[in-house]
């Protein structure tokens, strides 16, 4: 017997591509095959559940939060991260970026690392890059059942070394604050905390705050690498294009967001949204998801559509002018209630035109982004960068670079 | 007249943009949705821009005739 058929529609244009993100009645339908990882997240949840949880996430993803990371913590560890590459002369921006943005990333989903050792790190690296292949399982080349097994093991194992050491913390930290030896100011700014203070709100078992935790490690540090090394490949070549920007390059962290913005905008984390209807949908446009069907929004095309980033869509273009309501970073953070919540703080705020360059946020990718081209990034002729051929998605599997005065 | 503005809390995801983009026109209820407090100070295309920053559509304008703009 053959297995049912499912109708699957694919949305190519922004307009619809906007419109499924907003309706009801599409469920998220882009992890089913990373269950290991992804099995009761955030980005996984639909209607009630997932308002109640993304309301008090939210509590970490303030713009006075992102102040704090942007302007204080991240800076600091920016610099600890790249000292020794520095002193190297030279780095794989693939493991660079990774490692850069795991740190970070570590800082806001609230995972300590106590002996502050350089293994202990690597041990970290290792566990997120298994998460990251467990929630993008869809689109591996390997053998999922048995990388489902392996990566269910480091998740265990993560736990005893580094979440649940965590939570011990916090939660005395929390006991703290109630007898009154601390204040408010004293606790965690992360997520971890967040959640483990909202138990009576949200009553999540330990393997749920166990995998949300581990995704949102996975999604800070992944999602902000990729477009980390992406946007220093594209802005590269811009400016061997364009010389006449190098100055903006180093001195115009304005300038680099838009970079980092198109760079987005041209590749999204993932190439597909998708959806499961649960009820009959039709778009604004007629399109229409019969109830079962699944809804593929191809972020790809829905980026370079010509009716809104115009004739010139396919190119990277920092200087591209959008109609008003249009992200420069098209739809690649998503929209509606899955919307990324690390949205702006990865990408920072979209600026107004009357923006003030000096309380402006600009996202943690655009600070560790300019902070390389100061520190001299350029590609090393010797070694030319490759792709990833462990996953049908677009990744770099490695790219050299130099760093420091070129000779 | 100026435009209205209106949150939809069934729409809401409290992702707090207009909270922290027009504080005195916004803020957060006792359930932590977006609420519309003082738009006085928010000049129409004010208005506008922060409806359309609204990840999750929950905002919406009129005009003074009462018509739904699209802020798409």
């Amino acid at each position: 017997m053959s297995a049912p058929t499912i109708d699957v529609v694919t949305v190519q244009t922004f307009a619809d591509a906007k419109d499924a993100y907003r309706q009801k009645e599409l469920r998220q339908a882009l992890y089913d095959d990373g269950e290991v990882i992804m099995a009761d997240v955030l980005v996984n949840l639909h209607g009630t559940e997932h308002r109640n949880r993304r309301r008090v996430e939210n509590r970490s993803f303030r713009r006075d939060t992102f102040e704090l990371y942007e302007r204080e913590l991240f800076p600091a560890v920016t610099e600890q991260t790249l000292a020794p590459y520095l002193r190297a002369g030279s780095v794989d921006l693939v493991h660079l970026g990774h490692e850069l943005m795991l740190n970070l990333a570590a800082l806001t989903a609230g995972v300590d690392r106590p002996q502050e050792t350089a293994e202990e790190t690597g041990r970290l690296y290792d566990y997120t890059m298994l998460f990251i292949e467990g929630a993008t399982l869809a689109h591996s080349t390997l053998d999922k059942d048995e990388r489902r097994v392996a990566i269910f093991a480091a998740l265990e194992e993560w736990d005893r070394e580094f979440l649940t050491p965590s939570i011990a913390r916090r939660r005395a930290a929390i006991a703290q604050l109630a007898a009154g030896e601390i204040a408010e100011a004293d606790l965690p700014k992360d997520v971890l905390t967040t959640l483990l203070r909202s138990e009576g709100e949200l009553d999540l078992p330990h393997e749920v705050i166990r995998r949300e935790v581990a995704f949102l490690l996975l999604a800070g540090a992944h999602t902000s690498a990729t477009a980390f090394v992406r946007s220093i490949d594209h802005i590269l070549s811009w400016v061997e294009a364009h010389p006449e920007d190098q100055p903006k390059v180093v001195g115009d962290r304005l300038f680099v967001q838009r970079c980092i913005h198109e760079t987005v905008r041209l590749n999204p984390s993932s190439p597909v949204g998708q959806r499961w209807a649960l009820a009959d949908v039709t778009l604004k446009s007629g399109l229409h998801v019969p109830k079962g069907g699944k809804l593929v929004i191809d972020l790809a095309a829905v980026n370079r559509d010509p009716e809104v980033f115009g004739p010139t869509a396919e190119a990277f273009d920092p200087y591209r002018e959008l109609p008003p309501g249009v992200g420069p970073f098209g739809l690649s953070f998503g929209g509606g209630m899955h919307v990324c919540i690390g949205q702006d703080l990865a990408g920072g705020v979209v600026p107004a035109e009357d923006v003030d360059p000096n309380v402006h946020l600009y996202g943690l990718v655009a600070g560790a982004v300019q902070r390389l081209f100061n520190a001299g990034v350029r590609r090393d002729p010797a070694n030319p960068p490759q792709r990833d051929a462990a996953t049908a998605r677009p990744y770099w599997g490695t790219y050299p670079v130099l760093l420091g005065p070129a000779d | 007249m100026p435009y209205t503005v209106a949150v939809d809390k069934d729409v809401c995801i409290s992702s707090g943009k207009c909270v922290a983009d027009a504080p005195q026109a916004f803020q957060f209820d006792a359930d932590e949705l977006a609420e519309v407090v003082d738009p006085s100070g928010l000049s129409d295309a004010d208005k506008l821009v922060i409806a359309r920053n609204c990840p999750s559509g929950a905002i919406s304008i009129r005009d003074d005739a009462g018509n739904a703009l699209d802020v798409d």
